[in-house]
């Protein structure tokens, strides 16, 4: 243990103070540039853990029947829909034609586009509109209470 | 010398015509029949075949020297009465399969009817199972054929129609093979511009045969046939681009070439996507006809529903009525109508609005384009910023995936703000254009602050290294110290 | 605030005869020599050892062993976690550099003769934690689970394969299975976090404990000296030694902020291997001889000859403190500074003719 006063005696006190005050400045100052990362790298992320080939959506109470919501599955929108009878499906939810993001239309029991009113039947068919390609399709996986959907391999 | 020829007649009569024609002899049974009158010799006579020497026995078998009736057609002669479902079709294929002797009787006929037939929609069994659906009398009847150039024939242009009606007219007979089928079709042809002239006697119009083909008739959904949706677009082309075809009519022929630049062109013919529409999409099909100039909104709207919506409730509607304008073809032009830009929208030279858009005249419209033009430019400018901020902070090995999903929305605004300017309406169409604007902002300042942490990584690096380096010299100079004072021992 | 330490210095005192220890490391100096710079490289392995160990905690806390979430888990790092990305770089770079530094201090040991008697059992942990050593790295690599890390263990795991008779068994034991697979993976995570730096740690207490029970080796030339100059190890080599630490941290901090520790793909076992797979670099050695080795050499199989000369020279290598008894006696030994040099040489040019091509 080094203490100030044990160690060897300085020729001069007016230099000494200033070495030490550098020496013992320097490792609190270290001690803080060590663990401040540290600290902040325990800290949980605000954002819960990405994971690309399944995510959690979320409760099954917390999706109604008869609607759509859009779940992020890493870089991609997914829709979840819960049929009028209760079915889960889960289909990408970027439209074939221009990428943009579909929703579900309560109204018409449709997967619907905005931009250029493309339709997709709840099986993700491109039905109407200029949608060239069905959207792909997700699996639905419901745990207990917890729904999760995962890339169909 | 006659008792031999007497024999080889005998030999082969029943069964060739090898030496019919060259032989001509006395044809017993056109003779009788002729005599009886029956309608079958009566139509005969009209008959290509009769005209080329063929005899009733080469169809039907026997004897046709024979004089009784019972030695004439006796089955041990080869006589097979009248020939039932597919024996039909063999009978006609005995030779019009054969190239020799098609080539004998100086025929340019081609010899692969018989094959077609039997690979297309029309070669397949018949409710009974044991037949094809169609045999060759089907559409060339049986005593009476003629070339199909003869006004007579039923396969002449001008009585296909009916022709092929005579089935696919008929509900209760089409429910039987394919219910989902129309019977509309004739009906339709009739109220089309083919339709009419063909009603009128102009043979060159297209009829059944024309789109459909003849002996190979696939199905719509086969990707050989000629009404394929890919394959729309060459069938109406083979007469619609032929000019010389096309002269007497007056109409441009360039159709097809425009159509294939067109966006509609390159989904379907480059990218083979087959929901994109082919002439018929518009057109319509058996009941051809180009679109009405009101009618043209309608038309686009079936697949661009949302645009002509906007059209039909925006001030233009009335403005192009009045004018007789054709809607949607006004700005985005008829077969070549090309990814639209936003350079269509503003009031530069080569803005469409321009046209009929000045500071002068109908100067309202003037303004709103001028305006709606900068709000699509800064959304379109903001997004390409945003963009080039994003990549930025990727190349600079910064995970931004968040900000990237959110860009996505902010090409949605873009799109919808595309379609938006179909309401041609300032205030609808800022409203589509601000969330995209709101978006944007929050990605710049997302991607700017991954930047920003770049450069704190740079000066957090630079702080610790001061402060190591602080800490490491003043121990240095520690030790020095130390040192000096000799290798005195430290007591704690 | 001073008395209340010595109190507590005292209680512990009391209790564990805590002066005894104060008053040998008191006494303990330091031989001062023209050799003395290579002193500190164990200093400098241990605080890269314990770097490995701080960082490997905290890696600990978000990594995912399975093949699913393995690569997600550190891009999870890297990206959403503050400072992630610096613990994994750092992670990742002192695991070189302290391969590197344990590669200076068995060498400086080496030429020094520092293993000779009474040090044999020092020397040997320390070649029995270089060989952990290499296994940590080994281990580690895969754990991102990326393109590069599967191919490189695949190949690793299969040059252990043509061993005779134990060669598959142990292959199979490595990989879980026949082939890599996430069961491969779940198994190095296990060896790297929980096998590995328990048998390390034990080894390292018993390096250590020789070192400060025997002191420092000095050079067999420096007995001759009438002169011998000392330092006190505390404080003066200790704060040396500190300094020296210091500076390793900021070439580590230099490293993991410039050059940060790439991820790469993530890794598709269908997917084709990668031009220019290569192993890590302190592999790359045998991995170029064992390329440039005939396939048979009479009748033998040229890579499992390979194999066994290292296993071979590693063996001779460990156990140079009992056939050299030459330095035992404090005699000058040339053969064993030729054989050292060779195997510099040897390795350093064969690394880097597997480094350029």
């Amino acid at each position: 243990m080094i203490t100030p006063e044990n160690t060897a005696q300085a020729p001069e006190p007016g230099k000494r103070d200033f070495l030490k005050l550098f020496l013992g400045g320097g490792i609190v100052a270290w001690l803080i540039a060590v663990c401040y990362p540290i600290l902040a790298y325990l800290k949980p992320p605000v954002q819960s853990e990405v994971e690309v080939h399944s995510v959690k959506a979320g409760k099954l109470s917390a999706f109604e029947k008869d609607s759509g919501t859009i779940v992020r599955f890493g870089n991609k929108p997914v829709i979840l829909i819960r049929t009028a009878n209760g079915n889960l499906r889960a289909f990408s939810a970027t439209c074939t034609h221009l990428a943009c993001t579909v929703q579900y239309r309560k109204d018409f029991g449709v997967i619907w586009c905005a931009c250029h009113n493309g339709k997709y039947d709840l099986n993700g068919r491109n039905i109407s509109g200029p949608p060239p390609r069905p959207l792909d399709e997700y699996r639905v996986v419901v745990q207990g209470e917890e729904v999760f959907i995962s890339q169909k391999s | 010398m006659k008792y031999l020829i007497y024999i080889l007649g005998f030999f082969v009569g029943s069964n060739g015509l090898v030496f019919g024609q060259a032989q001509k002899p006395v044809d017993q049974c056109v003779s009788c029949h002729n005599d009886l009158g029956t309608a079958e010799a009566e139509l005969f006579k009209h008959d290509i075949h009769f005209a080329k020497g063929i005899s009733c026995a080469d169809c039907h078998g026997g004897d046709r020297r024979a004089t009784e009736m019972e030695q004439a057609m006796d089955k041990k002669a080869g006589y097979i009465g009248v020939p039932k479902g597919d024996q039909i079709s063999a009978v006609c294929a005995s030779c019009h399969s054969d190239p020799e002797k098609m080539k004998r009787y100086h025929s340019s006929l081609p010899t692969n009817q018989f094959e077609n037939l039997k690979a297309s929609v029309h070669g397949k069994l018949d409710l009974s199972g044991n037949n094809r659906i169609v045999q060759c009398t089907t559409c060339h009847h049986a005593h009476g054929i003629v070339s199909v150039k003869n006004p007579a024939s039923p396969v002449y242009p001008l009585n296909t129609p009916a022709t092929c009606g005579k089935c696919h007219a008929n509900p209760t007979y089409m429910r039987t093979y394919n219910p989902s089928l129309p019977v509309d079709q004739l009906e339709k042809y009739r109220t089309s511009i083919h339709g009419i002239r063909n009603k009128k006697g102009d043979p060159k119009t297209a009829e059944c045969a024309s789109c459909h083909g003849s002996h190979d008739i696939k199905s719509v959904h086969d990707a050989k046939s000629s009404v394929y949706a890919l394959n729309i677009p060459a069938t109406c082309a083979a007469c619609h681009s032929n000019a010389a075809y096309m002269k007497p009519y007056g109409i441009p022929t360039d159709q097809f070439e425009k159509y294939s630049r067109s966006v509609h062109g390159v989904a379907l013919l480059k990218k083979h996507d087959v929901s994109a529409p082919a002439c018929n999409d518009c057109h319509g099909n058996h009941g051809a006809a180009p679109p009405g100039v009101e009618s043209i909104s309608k038309v686009c709207g079936t697949c661009h529903a949302l645009n002509a919506d906007l059209f039909s409730s925006s001030p233009h509607k009335k403005a192009f009525d009045e004018r007789h304008l054709p809607e949607c073809e006004t700005c985005h032009s008829n077969h070549e109508i090309l990814p639209p830009t936003e350079k269509m929208i503003g009031t530069s030279a080569d803005a469409v609005c321009s046209r009929c858009h000045s500071e002068k005249e109908n100067e309202k419209g003037y303004v709103a384009a001028q305006q709606m033009r900068s709000l699509i430019d800064s959304l379109i400018n903001e997004e390409a910023k945003a963009q080039m901020l994003v990549s930025e902070a990727e190349q600079r090995g910064m995970e931004i995936s968040d900000a990237k999903f959110k860009l996505r929305d902010a090409h949605q605004a873009m799109l919808q703000s595309r379609t938006a300017i179909h309401s041609f309406n300032e205030e609808k169409f800022a409203e589509t254009v601000k969330p995209g604007l709101a978006t944007i902002a929050v990605v710049k300042s997302e991607a700017k602050g991954a930047v920003e942490e770049y450069y704190f990584r740079r000066t957090g690096l630079g702080i610790a290294t001061l402060i190591i380096t602080i800490l490491a010299v003043s121990l240095f100079l520690y030790i020095r110290r130390i040192e000096k004072n000799g290798q005195r021992r430290i007591k704690l | 605030m001073k008395t209340l330490l010595r109190k507590m210095y005292k209680w512990i005192d009391s209790r564990v005869e805590l002066d005894d220890l104060v008053k040998f490391m008191g006494k303990k100096y330091v031989p001062i020599n023209r050799h003395s710079i290579w002193y500190y490289f164990g200093g400098v392995s241990l605080f890269l050892f314990i770097i490995q160990v701080i960082t490997g905690i905290l890696l600990l806390m978000y990594y995912k062993g399975s093949e699913d979430l393995a690569f997600e888990s550190i891009q999870f790092i890297m990206s959403k976690v503050q400072f992630g990305w610096l613990i994994r770089s750092i992670h990742s770079w002192a695991a070189n550099l302290f391969i590197l530094a344990i590669f200076v201090h068995m060498f400086s040991v080496f030429f020094t003769k520092a293993y000779r008697s009474p040090r044999e059992i020092t020397w040997l942990t320390g070649m029995v934690m270089l060989l952990l050593a290499f296994g940590f790295g080994f281990s580690g690599y895969l754990l991102p689970w990326n393109e590069l890390a599967f191919f490189a263990t695949r190949v690793g795991t299969d040059i252990v394969g043509i061993l005779p008779v134990i060669g598959e068994p142990i292959l199979v034991f490595l990989r879980a299975g026949e082939d890599v697979t996430g069961g491969t993976l779940s198994r190095f995570f296990g060896i790297h976090v929980a096998v590995l730096p328990g048998i390390f740690t034990v080894l390292l207490t018993i390096h250590l404990l020789l070192v400060q029970r025997q002191g420092m080796s000095e050079p067999i030339d420096a007995h001759h000296d009438t002169e011998r100059k000392t330092m006190p190890f505390f404080p003066n080599f200790l704060l040396r030694d500190l300094l020296f630490w210091l500076i390793v941290l900021n070439i580590l901090a230099i490293l993991a902020v410039f050059f940060p520790w790439e991820l790469g793909k993530k890794a598709d076992a269908f997917a084709s291997a990668p031009a220019g797979i290569k192993p890590e670099w302190y592999f790359l050695f045998m991995y170029q001889t064992l390329r440039y080795l005939p396939a048979h050499i009479l009748f033998v199989d040229g890579e499992l000859l390979g194999v066994l000369l290292f296993g071979a020279a590693g063996v001779l290598w460990a156990l140079v403190p009992f056939w050299d008894k030459k330095s035992s006696r404090g005699e000058q030994n040339r053969f064993v500074n030729y054989l050292g040099l060779f195997a510099v040489i040897f390795i350093i040019v064969l690394t880097i003719i597997g480094w350029l091509i």
